[in-house]
């Protein structure tokens, strides 16, 4: 029997995946500001998340009222929590978008540093894993979420040489600091966005499959 | 607003059963009346089609307006009020005549006698309610044959057949099981594209799925009458939240 709350729950579905597209927008503009040292760009990331925000209410007050008003079970509850656990953290990437087209004002006058090239293939790295999570969201495909969790060590690694990287870049040249800092910050963001991605596929997880993954819980639970 | 009461009083000889009610009614909503039992909602729904003029001693006092008429003026026409408000009961109650005979039933009354015609709303009617397809083929059976569910929906379809604005539905799932109910809610919220519906239920989660607003009575008051989303995520008004959350009722 096809069910009008079905359709409520698509309609919550089709939001949080609109959303989410625009999120991959914010990233991958902001980004690309940096790359271009784009300021005008890089100001238009500020609109954009004013848009992801808009989303975060509306899908959590959309949530809210399905809850209240037909006291989900099963599959259908872990699916709206779930839900408002995703949009809460996709918000939040929407957040370091923004911080990493911040960047962009500072490395304007500073001196291009080689080490600049470890923050794209983070930067690449990072997109690859916010587009499969969503997509395993899409697809209620909780073996592909699994493989994104997985590479979260990846970016982790990533981050700290390329911390390491620009450690020693300072060290060694304290004239090239200006353009140090603020990649130093955009690599942090842009782990930050990995591990938001892993909360959104151990959600994914959840909802499929009603096993809660994170923090090794099962490991603990043996 | 296609319904409106303003100091609505309504007493059965000394007893004061409904007590000042203004209430205003939206068209083409589903607009639910819970509340505990006793505490007036059957009585309310029966005001709208006058269905109390029926019970002796009753006394009303204060308007009921429907499309902007005062029902209870003297130049109000009862039987077209009656067409214009159809009410489906608690337990369905399908006459001892065949599927069709049940269907034209009321458009015989009004004295529309034309087979074709007939068969045309029998069709119309019985596919409104999404029976026609299981039934086409066995219109001259007793309508006591068919499941409760299915008995159901075909007074649903008799109250369409004469081409009603608003239905009345008094528990229209209190003799059903959680299926029959969940096609009883579905089918409601297809005919709410068409009619105006107030659902009087003692079960508030039917109300909170299927209903756009509801009003909350106890004994014999509105106390609150609010969007659904608002009741049951923040209503207005602490007896609303006490009888929501089970606290009491
Ligand atoms: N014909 C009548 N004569 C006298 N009192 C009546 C009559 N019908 C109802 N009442 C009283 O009016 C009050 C409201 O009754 P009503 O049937 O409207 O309540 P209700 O909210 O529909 O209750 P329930 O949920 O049990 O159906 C009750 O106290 C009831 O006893
Ligand atoms: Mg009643």
């Amino acid at each position: 029997m096809d069910r009008h709350f079905d359709e409520e729950l698509q309609k919550v579905k089709k939001n949080l995946l609109e959303m989410a597209s625009l999120v991959e927008e914010s990233i991958t503009k902001a980004l690309e500001a940096l790359k271009k040292k784009d300021l005008k760009m890089a100001s238009e990331i500020k609109e954009i998340d004013h848009r992801i925000d808009r989303f975060e209410i509306a899908i959590e007050d959309q949530c809210i009222e399905l809850i209240a008003r037909h006291q989900p079970v099963g599959t259908d509850l872990r699916f709206l929590i779930g839900v408002i656990k995703m949009n809460n953290d996709m918000e939040r990437m929407g957040d370091h978008a923004v911080n990493i087209a911040g960047s962009v004002a500072f490395l304007i006058e500073q001196p291009r540093i080689k080490p600049v090239s470890n923050i794209w293939s983070m930067a690449s790295e990072v997109k690859e894993m916010l587009k499969d999570s969503v997509k395993s969201f899409m697809d209620n495909d909780a073996k592909k979420a699994q493989q994104v969790c997985a590479r979260d060590n990846v970016v982790d690694e990533m981050r700290d040489e390329t911390i390491r990287i620009l450690l020693t870049y300072m060290l060694e040249q304290p004239d090239k600091i200006g353009s140090a800092i603020p990649l130093l910050l955009v690599a942090k963001n842009l782990e930050r966005i990995a591990d938001l991605t892993t909360n959104i596929c151990e959600d994914v997880i959840y909802i499929a499959q009603a096993r809660v993954i994170k923090h090794h819980a099962e490991e603990e639970k043996g | 607003m296609i319904v409106e009461t303003s100091h609505l009083n309504l007493y059965y000889g000394s007893f004061h059963a409904l007590k000042d009610i203004d209430l205003s009614i939206k068209e083409n909503l589903i607009t639910g009346i819970i509340g505990p039992s006793g505490c007036g909602k059957s009585t309310l729904l029966r005001v709208f089609n006058r269905m109390n003029d029926l019970i002796r001693g009753v006394r009303i006092t204060g308007a009921v307006l429907i499309d902007r008429e005062d029902i209870h003026s003297p130049v109000c026409d009862l039987i077209l009020l009656r067409k214009k408000v159809g009410m489906v009961f608690q337990r369905p109650n399908a006459f001892p005549l065949s599927i069709f005979d049940n269907i034209a039933y009321g458009p015989r009354i009004w004295s529309i006698t034309d087979k074709k015609t007939l068969r045309d709303i029998v069709e119309r009617s019985l596919a409104a309610v999404d029976l026609f397809d299981a039934l086409k083929n066995r219109l001259k059976e007793s309508a006591l044959s068919l499941s409760a569910e299915k008995q159901q929906r075909l007074c649903i379809a008799r109250l369409l057949a004469v081409e009603p604005e608003i239905l009345l539905m008094d528990e229209p799932c209190s003799s059903l099981d959680p299926i029959a109910t969940g096609k009883i809610e579905e089918l409601m919220l297809v005919l709410k594209r068409k009619y105006t519906i107030i659902i009087v239920t003692h079960n508030m989660q039917q109300a909170a799925r299927i209903a756009d607003e509801v009003g909350f009575m106890l004994l014999g008051e509105l106390i609150e009458f609010n969007s659904t989303k608002k009741i049951f995520t923040n209503p207005s008004d602490r007896r609303t939240f006490d009888y929501i959350s089970g606290r009491f009722g």
